[in-house]
């Protein structure tokens, strides 16, 4: 391992910009004659648009245009996934325009775009525009939607966009019927505002000289904004529109989608012909970001009477808001019930989700997607049978692991597990967390009237999203593989253009510890560049810990090639066979001599290529590589929680919070950590203080900052991280990924730790966020029970 | 009179001659001078992206604080150095320790909130010595970040001190200091642009002149409130009057039995004073906002804003604070109480404004407490914030006081429940009586912070902590589940 190479923590190349405030997002992006557009968004959750007055707006000081949907007619914004009913029929996918077409469906949906020449101008004048609505009921809750005879959408009876299942029901059923013991639980899964810190924001830009666009984005994946708003929304052909997603504060998936304000700006941008920028404010992210989660689940678990797993089965009510945002559908369905064997050997498994149309802003992936949903439903019904059999949580789990000699294992529900080792993580994580000590630090707190608890989770997750043979069999409308590309400069240095994007993840970092490695060469020496659909070749971007298995598997790839290429060139100034070329740290040597060539030499030879059989090898020296797995990666491990309980006031503190994840290979520990740092916050956040709230008619009521709790720098404990290693058996590099085991792990074992610490005062059960006044109320509500009996 | 405004910017004096009165710091940063280092991440004073440093010369020495520049008003810098996240990295591009300490704690992920971050520390190092992990709690409670989970954040907010002291900036300092020695002046700062004017007098009497001629005028203190009447409910507010350069308004003083408090002092400056004299009341202004709005806002506009959730209101009135009020030359004083007549409604006529606050030193043996009842620790609105001043005499309740906040349009005393609690032994018994006449006091709402049934049940079970935290003095009631635990004792 060279100092920079994989393993290392090399400290991140990106930081100097960072903190220095030369980072460039893309608000601080201005253009030549540039306006501003501010969106009007509906202030009600389900209306009929009866007109739009626009007179007094578009006389108003500055404004140069104003468009409603009368204006814009383009096509439907698409969903990405389409997932078939239980009878085979396709879903129910309701047209998502950008602008309103005669309906607003929540609050926040879009009306109109006033363009002025100042945002102060903008807004200014968005506030004369006269809406005529027609106030409908509005379907706000999830859990009663599909009863309701208010329709979401016309094509949608019922509310419903699909009723989907997977495995068999009367199997399963059959196994309950002669279970040893059943547990069930009803499972609701909070709604979470994924509050990346940067607000969206989008540039539209037309040149009228060359007919090309240009759409600067907040964007998690600018190449899949290309297609998806280039193809299906505005019909521009690929080679005329570029997109390009600089430095992204934060995204959490909420800035994978294609937004309609992208559209809108780009579309616009050719009307008014001058660039068009919009940005959102704060309260128009809470109500314009696709939100997280909102799962309502029955859940139950078959156990035999040796206390194995022996079936389980879910009924699961997904929201969607009101639209189909990018990846919804697939969601509570290929992302969740496909987790749910989870790390356990459950033979049979059946689960049916309905997914429902409702006046709430669109729900998509949040880190995690579908995932943290599975985890927290297997991990709390695990949780609560060990209690109901009388097993330890160690000892539930270990019994129905799956052992580490079962690899490659079949899940009954598709999934094929590739490599783990769930036993040597829980060992590790019950180390880490000294759970051994537990009982006397729970004394110890009990004398201090404190009730203590301990709470376990043990997860896996299907990430690397992709291979697009498999997704493409579920539904996916694309093809989920990555490119790169190697541009060797003559002098040795090297960019790498690659078609993952980093909105945080550190990938100029950890991307060139790869070549760095792999090359011999200094890492100064590498330039990692993304998110700029004119210079990378194509790319599906950063999502679901996808970035280092597939994206960095793709620089693998073509390293591979540039390899091949240098040892021919190496061999023809050499006067050797290529076949003996040996290249080690950065020197190709004719194998058995000490006849030698630097990289840089190679580098220089390629662009100077004086004497060149040019029928055997082309000058230069770049390559593409793209990649599709064979399979998705599979990270796991263990979270341990133990918190403390103040029964008089229901304040529960995160006392220790241990981490021990299987991320495969390591490339650089720092920024690992930090992934899973971050998720863990995420996680606890959901867990103890994050939920989004609606009321009756369809009005959030977390829309700010001061109503939406946000985890601040004294409400999360010191986290004892560490890893285990299983390399990934399909991809070179062993890697796994581990941008969401955080927050997929850390939710339940939280909640297992409250709810272990309030078990013996009758609590059985309690709903994310345990607030102080969840906690309190569930301890006062099963004190009251039980005086009752 | 001075036209325009003058303040030291990248280490040269700045002047502007028109600008908006309104037009936030954020903005003109961004969108005037095209310094995009420093972020907007919410434009209401929650997330502390767009936080900033002001350095100013207080009695011949500088003082930095960390503020939100999305809410703090353009020529309210007149006179002050802006010190954005641009400066502090050397020319030549080595880091500044705080930046420093960053990247080896990996304290930045996708650098969005990293700025804020940086400043907020930045304020920290060059103003106070190695601080405790509470002393950071403090100081970072203003700065969201969702992607660390602030662990490396806080670490390197310890790292950073390993650098050792500011000599390079201390040495940059001293011209500073000069430049700013040359901006100071008596004279009354005016500016204006698109239709609206702003007055920034350095003179109390200028002041109450000003007001008189021009009484339409919002009066604006550190803005941390009105900020976001531009930011989120896209007010116009015409002629602006801003307190932050009145000499006499910033000063604090003990005279005749009472801290006389100028409405221009901010929570930081009135901290420690406060502190001194009702320990409880201390803990309550920690608990306001973040250290960026403290460093802004004013006790002085807390009051004059006449929110019936502003959090100083109760303590004040319990403790039985006056206000004296002016208007051109004339002078009125009253009881604090009495400002506030309804919701929206305060006893000040049209051209009168705050002048000071006076807070009356506690009595030998009188007991104070004040308890800020809100979702959060941090930056969080009250639900209901009790205060409450008592003189028990062997056992007897001569004398209580008893106000709330968010129980009422106002803030609002406890008439019933005092009058069931004085010249009554101070026992479980009487104060359990008295709880129960609350209900003659108040008839809170229902809204998004809190049901009417848990006001009024907290706001009972509020008296009866007080009850146990002063009738048990010395021994360790366990009556505190965030803050300083010690001050049940006190």
């Amino acid at each position: 391992m060279n100092d920079t190479g994989i393993g290392a923590s090399v400290r991140r190349k990106e930081d100097f910009r960072f903190l220095t405030g030369q980072g460039t997002y893309t608000d601080d992006i201005n253009r030549p004659g540039q306006t501003y557009g501010y969106i009007l968004r509906s202030p009600v959750a389900h209306a009929k648009i009866n007109g739009i007055d626009l007179a007094e707006a578009k006389a108003a000081p500055g404004v140069v245009a104003i468009f409603t949907g009368d204006d814009m007619q383009v096509g439907s914004i698409p969903c990405g996934w389409g997932v078939n009913n239980k009878d085979g029929s396709p879903m129910n996918e309701p047209p998502h325009p950008a602008l309103a077409q005669g309906k607003v469906r929540h609050v926040g949906d879009q009306v109109a775009i006033v363009i002025a020449e100042s945002y102060a101008e903008a807004r200014a004048a968005a506030e004369l525009i006269d809406v005529d609505y027609e106030e409908l009921p509005a379907v706000a809750d999830l859990a009663t939607a599909l009863d309701q005879s208010t329709l979401v959408h016309d094509e949608a009876p019922g509310n419903l966009c699909y009723d989907w299942e997977i495995g068999e029901e009367a199997q399963v059923n059959a196994i309950f019927e002669s279970a040893h013991h059943v547990t069930s639980m009803d499972i609701v899964n909070n709604r979470l505002v994924p509050n990346a810190m940067e607000p969206r924001a989008a540039i539209g830009e037309y040149d009228s000289a060359t007919g090309e666009y240009t759409l600067y984005t907040t964007s998690q994946n600018p190449h899949v904004i290309r297609l998806l708003m280039g193809a299906f929304v505005l019909q521009i052909p690929e080679h005329k529109l570029r997109v390009v997603a600089p430095d992204v504060g934060g995204g959490f998936g909420s800035k994978i989608f294609h937004y309609a304000e992208e559209a809108i700006v780009t579309w616009a941008a050719q009307k008014v012909r001058r660039p068009i920028k919009w940005r959102a404010e704060r309260s128009e992210s809470f109500l314009s970001d696709a939100h997280g989660r909102d799962h309502v689940t029955k859940a139950e678990l078959a156990l035999d009477q040796d206390g194995k797993f022996i079936g389980l089965r879910c009924y699961t009510k997904a929201n969607m808001g009101a639209y189909l945002s990018t990846f919804s559908t697939c969601v509570p369905t290929y992302l969740h019930a496909t987790l749910l064997a989870g790390v356990y050997t459950t033979p049979a498994i059946y689960c049916n989700v309905k997914a429902v149309f409702t006046n709430t802003v669109p729900v998509d992936a949040y880190r995690g997607a579908g995932r943290p949903e599975a985890t927290y439903l297997l991990e709390r019904l695990v949780d609560r049978a060990a209690r109901e059999t009388g097993m330890s949580q160690s000892e539930i789990r270990r019994k129905n692991f799956i052992p580490e000699d079962a690899f490659p294992y079949q899940t009954p529900v598709a999934l094929q597990y590739d490599s783990g080792n769930y036993t040597a993580t829980l060992d590790r994580a019950e180390e880490l967390a000294d759970v051994a000590g537990f009982q006397a630090r729970r004394s110890e707190a009990a004398s201090r009237g404190k009730l203590r608890g301990l709470g376990y989770s043990t997860y896996v997750e299907a990430c690397g999203i992709a291979p697009s043979a498999v997704v493409g069999s579920l539904g996916a409308r694309a093809g989920l593989f990555e490119s790169a590309n190697i541009r060797v400069h003559p002098t040795g240095s090297v960019t790498v253009y690659t078609g993952s994007h980093s909105h945080g993840q550190g990938h100029e970092t950890t991307f060139a510890q790869l070549v760095s490695d792999s090359l011999g060469i200094p890492i100064e020496n590498v330039d990692i560049s993304h998110g700029d659909t004119n210079k990378v070749a194509f790319g599906m971007g950063t999502y679901g810990s996808r970035s280092l298995a597939v994206g960095g598997e793709a620089i693998m790839k073509a390293l591979d090639k540039v390899i091949t290429k240098s040892k021919k060139i190496a061999a023809h100034v050499l006067e050797a066979d290529s076949a003996d070329i040996e290249f080690k740290d950065g020197k190709f040597t004719v194998a058995g001599t000490d006849r030698e060539m630097a990289f840089g030499d190679v580098a220089l030879t390629a662009y100077v290529p004086h004497n060149f059989p040019h029928d055997e090898l082309e000058p230069g020296l770049e390559e593409q590589a793209f990649y599709d797995p064979m399979n998705f990666t599979y990270p796991a491990g263990c979270h341990i929680c133990e918190v403390e309980i103040d029964p008089d006031t229901g304040v529960v503190e995160v006392v220790a919070m241990t981490a021990m994840d299987d991320v495969g290979r390591v490339i650089n520990p720092m920024i690992v950590e930090g992934q899973i740092h971050g998720g863990l916050a995420q996680g606890i956040g959901q867990a103890l203080m994050e939920g989004a709230r609606y009321d009756d008619d369809g009005q959030l009521l977390t829309g700010s900052y001061m109503d939406y709790c946000m985890p601040r720098a004294d409400d999360l404990p010191d986290f004892k991280v560490g890893t285990t290693t299983t390399l990934c058996t399909h991809n070179s590099l062993g890697v796994k990924g581990c941008g969401e085991v955080g927050a997929i792990g850390s939710p339940p074992a939280v909640i297992n730790a409250v709810v272990d610490a309030l078990w013996d005062q009758g609590v059985r059960d309690i709903a994310m966020p345990a607030t102080p006044n969840a906690v309190w109320n569930a301890l006062n509500g099963a004190k009251t029970a039980m005086a009752a009996e | 009179m001075s036209e325009g405004i003058r303040f030291v910017f990248r280490g040269e004096v700045r002047e502007i001659d028109k600008i908006d009165p309104t037009l936030s710091v954020l903005r003109w940063l961004r969108e005037v001078e095209g310094a995009s280092g420093t972020k907007e991440g919410c434009a209401e004073g929650d997330c502390g992206a767009c936080t900033v440093v002001l350095g100013e010369l207080v009695d011949g020495s500088m003082q930095y604080r960390a503020v939100n520049a999305c809410i703090q008003f353009m020529p309210t810098l007149h006179g002050k150095q802006l010190i954005t996240v641009e400066d502090l990295a050397s020319p030549d591009g080595a880091l500044h320790p705080v930046q420093k300490a960053m990247v080896e704690t990996s304290g930045s992920q996708c650098g969005f909130c990293t700025p804020g971050f940086v400043m907020s520390m930045f304020a920290m190092k060059v103003s106070e010595g190695r601080p405790s992990r509470d002393r950071i709690n403090d100081v970072l409670a203003g700065n969201l970040c969702r992607c660390t989970g602030y662990g490396p954040i806080i670490e390197a907010s310890e790292k950073m001190y390993d650098a050792g002291p500011e000599t390079a900036f201390l040495e940059e300092e001293k011209r500073v200091v000069a430049l700013l020695e040359g901006l100071s002046s008596d004279a009354m700062v005016e500016t204006a642009d698109k239709g609206r004017r702003y007055f920034a007098p350095a003179r109390v009497d200028d002041l109450a002149r000003v007001y008189t001629d021009n009484p339409d005028a919002v009066i604006v203190a550190g803005a941390t409130d009105v900020g976001l009447w531009v930011t989120k409910m896209h007010k116009d507010l015409g002629t602006v009057i801003y307190l932050g350069r009145v000499k006499e308004l910033k000063e604090m003083r003990v005279a005749s039995g009472y801290l006389e408090i100028g409405a221009g002092v901010s929570y930081t400056d009135a901290w420690d004073e406060i502190k001194k004299h009702y320990p409880d009341f201390g803990e309550l202004i920690r608990r306001i906002g973040s250290t960026q709005v403290r460093n802004a806002g004013t006790i002085g506009g807390n009051v004059a804003n006449g929110s019936p959730i502003g959090d100083t209101p109760p303590a004040l009135i319990a403790a039985g604070a006056r206000l004296v009020l002016r208007k051109g030359e004339e002078r009125r004083e009253i009881d604090l109480e009495s400002f506030f007549i309804d919701y929206g409604k305060q006893d000040r006529g049209i051209g009168e404004f705050v002048e000071m606050v006076k807070l009356p030193l506690p009595k030998a043996g009188s007991k104070f407490r004040s308890y800020k009842i809100s979702k959060r620790f941090d930056q969080d609105i009250s639900a209901a914030c009790g205060a409450f001043m008592a003189d028990i005499e062997k056992g007897q309740v001569k004398d209580i006081r008893i106000c709330f906040g968010g129980m009422a349009g106002t803030p609002a005393r406890a008439k019933h429940t005092e009058a069931a609690l004085i010249g009554k032994t101070w026992d479980e018994e009487t104060v359990k009586t008295a709880m129960a006449e609350m209900v003659k006091d108040y008839n809170p709402l229902t809204d998004m912070r809190a049901s009417e049934a848990y006001r009024a049940k907290v706001a009972r079970n509020l008296l009866y902590k007080f009850f146990v935290e002063t009738s048990q003095v010395g021994e360790k009631v366990n009556t505190r589940v965030v803050g300083d635990r010690e001050l049940a004792h006190v």
